[in-house]
């Protein structure tokens, strides 16, 4: 109940700003340039895909266009994941430092609420503003692709959720920073540079190994890689899952107790703090 | 039970990286404050005011000592029901409208929605903002701000009320509605914690005063207490003071300063009030009126804070 208060007060908040506008806005822009050149048409020889009325490639089978439709999908969300991701990370930044700005605190914590629950609280309404957002975007993609080609790819739907998921594991390293510091921006950057590092340490064996033989180094690595949550292999997953190849869970299971992990971190420090 | 129990809190602020001096905010300050009181809490800027409520209300974390409210051991986040904040520069987030921010810090309260709905239009009412509530809070004025943080800090009907200063920004007219509602509030049985600099407004509604400096508390008590300077009386006269008068008066080691029409007299007791009248009397100067001098709260603060320098 109060933790929901907090939400709808946190969407409230993100809905007043002009960057949600513009990712809405792009959003629709994208949905309906898809639902406006993609067409496909029954031939003789099977199905005809069409961007722009023109066709792309040979007519195909059926089954072979619900797997040309799926790599389709999956490229597409590959492409836009980081678009969507970057975009949420800039557009909810700021919510953290701006609820434990002086002067607004006090009027938070004079309220029946424990600082863990605040948090929560804030954490909720950037992800469940992001889940509209992402449901959306994908939800209107995938009716387009349903009613234009005919091709009903659950799994690119149910993606949403997925890539939610993703926003909300990197939330937990902005929120981290949103607690540590005031304003927006060292969040942002931070997060970017996560992301930047993610990768790095994803490749870390072609990578970062090649900077030091020493052992005790590439464990290091090895351990903070375990320990982040894991952006770049849940893209990957996401692609399995639209190409309807199956999820792998290790990087699920992995990012969940790293954000549940730095999301402790940052209650342990708001708890700590004076205001 | 008291609505307020404070047994010598204090708080020291560290700031750790820059390795500056520690600041004393509050120092073994101890007070209590009874159920249904209008309690005001003076000192000059930076005495730790804001800091003693911030720890009532867990915002800040005492650095020793204990605190209760409402007979709840801190830090308590279920005792927060039943108070009410007006904190100093607060900041609302403006992209509600008066209204709307009351429903959702009335709900962030734990208020029940349907509560909430028969209580905020009274509320804006009572407060003076009921022909804003459709503005959005950016585009409030400071004092329209501070009327509406008030309502804020009633929304849950809180038996006990922290106004950290209530009337700051706002007009005349206002300031007597404030102090009004705050009486009427205390009528209700409600206690109210008060930081103020407006000695003269405290003096007005406040049934007990605290008076903090440098997080020491230097006194505490009724407004009367704290105002009554010692038995100091004004004596009216109608004619002139005699030589005799006043070399009986210095015989009897009365402490007089006069003029023509007035005598100032420092007695240490009613005894010797009465015999200076007989004495005057006597010489048949005739009195036309006599008063017990009393200093305002603002007199007696700034006498007590000059005392703190000199020793
Ligand atoms: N968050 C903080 N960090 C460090 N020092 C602080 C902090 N808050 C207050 N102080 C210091 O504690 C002291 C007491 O401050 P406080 O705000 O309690 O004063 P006050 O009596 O409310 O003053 P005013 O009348 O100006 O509101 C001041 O010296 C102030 O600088
Ligand atoms: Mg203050």
């Amino acid at each position: 109940m109060k933790i929901w208060g907090l939400v709808t007060i946190t969407l409230r908040e993100l809905s007043a700003k002009a960057t949600l506008i513009v990712l809405a806005g792009i959003s629709t822009l994208i949905i309906l340039g898809i639902f406006l050149s993609l067409s496909s048409s029954q031939v003789e020889d099977g199905i005809n895909l069409m961007f722009f009325g023109s066709s792309v490639g040979s007519p195909v089978s059926h089954e072979s266009l619900h797997e040309i439709v799926h790599g389709i999908q999956a490229t597409l969300t590959k492409g836009l994941f980081w678009g969507i991701v970057l975009f949420g990370v800039i557009a909810t930044a700021g919510i953290i430092p701006s609820a434990l700005e002086k002067g607004t605190v006090d009027l938070y914590l004079s309220k029946p609420i424990a600082r863990w629950e605040l948090l929560l609280g804030k954490y909720l309404g950037a992800v469940v503003l992001m889940l509209f957002n992402i449901v959306y975007f994908l939800g209107a993609l995938w009716f387009v692709f349903g009613i234009k080609v005919g091709v009903w790819n659950s799994q690119f739907f149910l993606s949403s959720i997925t890539l939610t998921f993703v926003f909300a594991c990197l939330f937990s390293i902005v929120a981290l920073l949103g607690v540590l510091f005031r304003g927006p921006a060292i969040p942002i950057i931070g997060t970017f540079l996560y992301l930047f590092v993610g990768n790095l340490l994803e490749q870390r064996e072609q990578v970062l190994y090649l900077i030091s033989e020493n052992p005790m180094y590439q464990r290091i690595l090895d351990g903070l890689y375990y320990i982040l949550p894991q952006i770049s292999a849940m893209e990957a997953n996401i692609a399995n899952q639209i190409t309807q190849q199956g999820l792998d869970w290790r990087p699920f299971a992995q990012s969940i107790l790293s954000a549940g992990m730095l999301f402790g971190g940052s209650v342990a420090i708001f708890s700590k703090r004076d205001f | 039970m008291h609505a307020i129990l404070s047994e010598s809190l204090s708080k020291t602020y560290r700031s750790g990286i820059t390795g500056k001096q520690p600041i004393i905010a509050l120092a073994n300050f101890s007070v209590e404050v009874a159920p249904g009181q209008i309690f005001s809490l003076l000192g000059p800027n930076g005495a730790g005011k804001t800091t003693f409520v911030k720890i009532l209300l867990s915002l800040t974390h005492p650095t020793s000592g204990r605190a209760s409210i409402l007979g709840r051991q801190l830090p308590d986040v279920k005792v927060r029901e039943r108070i009410g904040y007006l904190p100093e520069n607060h900041r609302y987030p403006g992209y509600l409208t008066g209204e709307q921010l009351l429903r959702s810090f009335g709900q962030l309260g734990g208020i029940h929605r349907s509560a909430l709905r028969s209580r905020i239009n009274p509320l804006m009412e009572l407060v003076g903002v009921a022909q804003w509530r459709s503005m959005k809070v950016r585009k409030y004025s400071k004092g329209m701000m501070q009327r509406l943080g008030l309502a804020q800090a009633l929304i849950n009907d809180p038996e006990l009320l922290f106004l950290d200063e209530p009337t700051d920004g706002v007009d005349p007219v206002g300031r007597k509605e404030i102090r009004d509602i705050l009486l009427n509030l205390k009528a209700q049985g409600k206690t109210i914690f008060l930081n103020s600099h407006l000695l003269s407004e405290v003096e007005l509604i406040s049934d007990r005063v605290a008076i903090l400096d440098k997080g020491t508390l230097l006194k505490i008590g009724t407004v009367d207490e704290l105002t009554s300077v010692g038995p100091e009386y004004l004596i009216g006269i109608g004619a002139d003071l005699t030589e005799g008068f006043l070399h009986e008066a210095s015989a009897l080691l009365l402490k007089l300063s006069y003029t023509s029409d007035s005598i100032s007299a420092q007695l240490s007791s009613t005894e010797e009030l009465n015999k200076l009248i007989d004495l005057l009397r006597k010489y048949g100067i005739e009195i036309t009126s006599i008063v017990k001098k009393r200093s305002t709260l603002e007199d007696s603060f700034i006498n007590l804070l000059k005392k703190e320098v000199v020793s």
